[in-house]
């Protein structure tokens, strides 16, 4: 009786969370095609908040540029020294090493780190501050005045956002080649001529690099934003609204980062 | 800004920024220093130290004072005892929350760096280097950051957040009316399970990428995996996985600082909480680029 | 110099500012031994400011606070541990930690000052819980029970480790008024059969007057008014008056409004 009671609260327990996982990711959709709706066609038709754009622009990529160049920077000088210590073991491929980086951060890890900093600095500040709004019945009163808060708080932050995401990691990208140029030239003694060389980097490259950004920079405020609206309780929900954008927009940039690489090198070669 | 001077609204502008530059760099050094007294007070904490309770008294009786202990002069040798309940509870929930995260992590970043490899097999013909290649970049500096940073955004945030709520409902206050130090109480016992759980994660993080490797060379390359674990295996050191583990301690105890730094110091209700967390992952993201920079440097 | 030593308590020209606004300016006190003094007043007066300062969470910018003879204003951090053994405080918002029973709770000063191991601070807890009437909540978490319930079972953590002043900061606040009555029993009970000095904060127009010694009505960051409930209702103070009559005009400005 015991075991078949308990059997039956697993089962019970299974299903509710399933449910639950079901709902969440329904959700996690209809913001999405919300946010993507309101960004095509809405946005433009008035009903916005006057230099919202603008602000969240502001927010996003001037406030985040210094955090981005310093860690893209730092993450530079170590793949850089990394690389030549494993090339100077082997054969002498350290003319290959600057050619051989520009072209792994225009296609991969310039967009995906730039990303991931931006994850947890702007998707945490997006989830925070619309978890805040949520738990002090800010969105229900903005609900009462007639506006939609995807509409309102989301589409503003996503448009920024996207295009925040490529700027920034361009500088990234730059920040990340030169602090490698200088580590290389420090270091190992690499001629910068040599390793300032964009001969492998291919058009093709470029394009990927640039879409992979674009969706980063979108995953980003959506993801962060469906948080911050499921923020319940008072702190401790708000707190757990912005662990979960942080890790949410994280793994969503890592997951599409993927995606986007298999298909750009089953198509054209370029992953 | 009036019409009458255009030329001011530019040198307006351009010392507002001034301004702003100089009160963020104040605020970056005042959070810098808050979390390096942070470390000192946990170092502290795990050495033995004296306890002084000293009183020269006054005109009164001391043994008609009720408050005895007040009064008393004692000095004696306390030896650092870390809450062990508080540390195997912190390490079960850290654990046991990222574990999942981190394991789908270094799959995806094994099968990505199978795919970012691949040109240069399909380049120069190395089928023969990808467990080399992988493996090294995998174990001395991908896994410890790629982990490190997704274990901040869960473990760090989610402790910064735990923290942050306490301080907001007065229980940090509460537990010092208690006369118990929230520093030996609550943060050692983090800090400590931190550095461990991380430094478990990046272990299982590591196998779990090499196996992803070892699974898109195979989908991806067709290059069988005992090829991919032989190039592995005959050109990776243990000095090679160590310095991944150096660091990954090290990117631990900055996580824990910074969390647990953010966390005590909110102000400000569930908005406060919401920007601890913030900060939490902010500077524990750029501490954890700092720091692999000078491990690698240091160590190379 | 001796505060006198039938006097617990002894705050002399106390200044207190946050951010440059003056909270307390020369507020002066005395509570004696076994006495159970209620601190009222209008919200943001300082009622609350002024109990932490005894327990070392805030610190004076100018004048003297004496406890049981002895200056404590100026001490550090470490020795503030030993203070806060004798001087317990309950705060307005229960601050039960989130992450344990009711019994663990309470279980915890004991494992941490009496030396107790897990399973005797426990039922040591469970026991103590048993005394405010909490015996069948004692595995529920914070989250679970109501207000009055998490009221009490802080009561009885800040009593676990026998003080001799216990601090109340709005105890009866938010409570429904058969609760708040318990807690106002369990205040004088304490005060009678343990001789606990007791101060407290307080709103509760009933609990005062049921339960005090002697009222001390905040103004203007000092002490306005002081005396037994008897003297406090029988006052022609304006400010007093105003007071205990809720009235909402009259020469108290409350901030804010």
């Amino acid at each position: 009786m015991t075991t078949a009671t308990r059997t039956r609260r697993t089962i019970t327990s299974i299903g509710s969370r399933t449910l639950e996982t079901v709902a969440a990711v329904a959700e996690l959709g209809s913001v999405a095609a919300q946010t993507l709706a309101g960004a095509v066609f809405g946005y433009w038709r008035g009903k916005r908040p006057a230099g919202g754009i603008a602000r969240q622009m502001y927010f996003v990529g001037n406030r985040s540029l210094l955090f981005v160049l310093v860690t893209l920077g730092f993450v530079g000088m170590v793949m850089v020294y990394q690389t030549c210590l494993l090339t100077t073991k082997v054969v002498d491929g350290r003319n290959q090493v600057g050619a051989q980086w520009i072209r792994l951060l225009v296609l991969d890890v310039g967009p995906s780190l730039t990303a991931m900093m931006l994850a947890t600095r702007v998707g945490a500040g997006i989830a925070a501050e619309i978890g805040s709004m949520k738990v002090t019945e800010q969105l229900d009163a903005l609900r009462m005045s007639g506006v939609t808060p995807v509409r309102y708080l989301i589409v503003p932050r996503f448009l920024a956002c996207v295009f925040m995401t490529v700027v920034l990691s361009m500088f990234g990208i730059a920040a990340s080649w030169a602090a490698g140029g200088l580590t290389g030239y420090y270091s190992f003694q690499i001629n910068p001529r040599i390793f300032f060389d964009v001969s492998m980097v291919e058009p093709a490259h470029v394009v990927v690099g640039l879409i992979k950004a674009a969706t980063f920079g979108a995953a980003i405020p959506i993801v962060s934003g469906f948080c911050g609206l499921r923020a319940r309780g008072s702190s401790e929900g708000v707190g757990a609204a912005t662990t979960s954008a942080v890790i949410g927009s994280s793994f969503a940039v890592i997951v599409l980062d993927l995606v986007i690489s298999f298909v750009a090198m089953t198509a054209f070669g370029a992953g | 800004m009036s019409p009458s001077t255009p030329a001011a609204a530019p040198a307006g502008a351009i010392r507002g920024s001034i301004a702003a530059i100089g009160t963020a760099t104040l605020g970056a050094a005042r959070d810098a220093g808050g979390i390096v007294v942070l470390a000192a007070e946990v170092l502290r904490s795990l050495f033995p130290h004296f306890d002084s309770v000293e009183d020269r008294g006054s005109s009164t009786d001391p043994a008609q004072s009720p408050v005895r202990s007040v009064r008393s002069r004692s000095l004696r040798l306390r030896w650092p005892s870390i809450d062990g309940r508080e540390l195997v509870r912190n390490l079960y929930k850290m654990g046991w929350r990222s574990l999942p995260i981190v394991t789908m992590t270094a799959l995806f970043v094994g099968g990505l760096m199978v795919i970012q490899f691949a040109s240069f097999v399909q380049q120069y013909g190395a089928r023969g280097l990808v467990g080399w290649g992988t493996g090294y970049a995998v174990l001395r500096e991908v896994g410890p950051l790629m982990i490190g940073l997704m274990f901040s955004g869960r473990v760090g945030a989610n402790n910064a957040a735990e923290l942050g709520t306490m301080t907001v409902t007065e229980q940090i206050d509460g537990l010092q009316a208690l006369a118990i130090d929230p520093i030996r109480y609550l943060i050692v016992p983090r800090v400590l399970a931190m550095m461990i759980t991380l430094a478990v994660m990046t272990m299982v993080g590591d196998a779990v990428a090499i196996l992803g490797v070892m699974l898109s060379s195979q989908l991806i390359l067709d290059i069988h995996p005992l090829t991919v674990w032989y190039s592995l295996v005959q050109n990776i050191g243990v000095g090679d996985f160590l310095h991944g583990m150096g660091k990954s301690l090290v990117f631990g105890a900055a996580i824990a600082l910074s969390s647990c730094y953010f966390g005590l110091t909110v102000k400000g209700g569930a908005i406060g909480v919401g920007k601890a967390v913030n900060a939490a992952v902010v500077s524990a993201a750029v501490s954890i680029c700092f720091l692999d920079f000078l491990m690698t440097y240091l160590t190379a | 110099m001796d505060a006198g030593s039938s006097s617990m308590i002894v705050m002399r020209g106390v200044h207190k500012a946050f951010g440059g606004r003056p909270v307390l300016a020369g507020l002066d006190l005395v509570v004696a031994r076994g006495e159970v003094l209620y601190v009222i007043g209008t919200s943001g007066v300082g009622k609350s400011v002024t109990i932490k300062h005894l327990v070392g969470l805030l610190r004076v910018d100018a004048g003297e606070i004496w406890l049981a003879g002895r200056r404590i204003d100026a001490l550090p951090e470490r020795d503030y541990q030993v203070i806060r053994r004798k001087v317990a405080m309950v705060f307005q918002s229960a601050t039960l930690f989130d992450a344990m029973t009711l019994a663990e709770n309470v279980a915890l000063p004991l494992r941490k000052h009496r030396g107790l191991g897990a399973a005797a601070a426990l039922a040591d807890a469970r026991r103590r819980l048993d005394e405010v009437h909490l015996a069948d909540l004692a595995d529920r978490f914070p989250a679970e029970v109501s207000d009055g319930v998490r009221k009490r079972a802080a009561i009885a953590r800040a009593l676990t480790l026998e003080p001799e002043v216990v601090l109340f900061d709005e105890p009866t606040t938010g409570l429904d008024p058969q609760s708040a009555r318990r807690v106002d029993r369990l205040i004088r009970e304490l005060a009678d059969r343990r001789g606990v000095t007791a101060m407290v904060v307080s709103h509760d127009l009933a609990s005062i007057f049921s339960t005090a010694d002697r009222i001390a009505l905040l103004y203007q960051g000092r002490v306005h008014a002081c005396g037994t409930p008897g003297e406090i209702r029988g006052s022609v103070d304006p400010v007093v008056l105003q007071f205990i009559h809720g009235r909402a005009s009259g020469p108290m400005e409350t901030p804010g409004f």
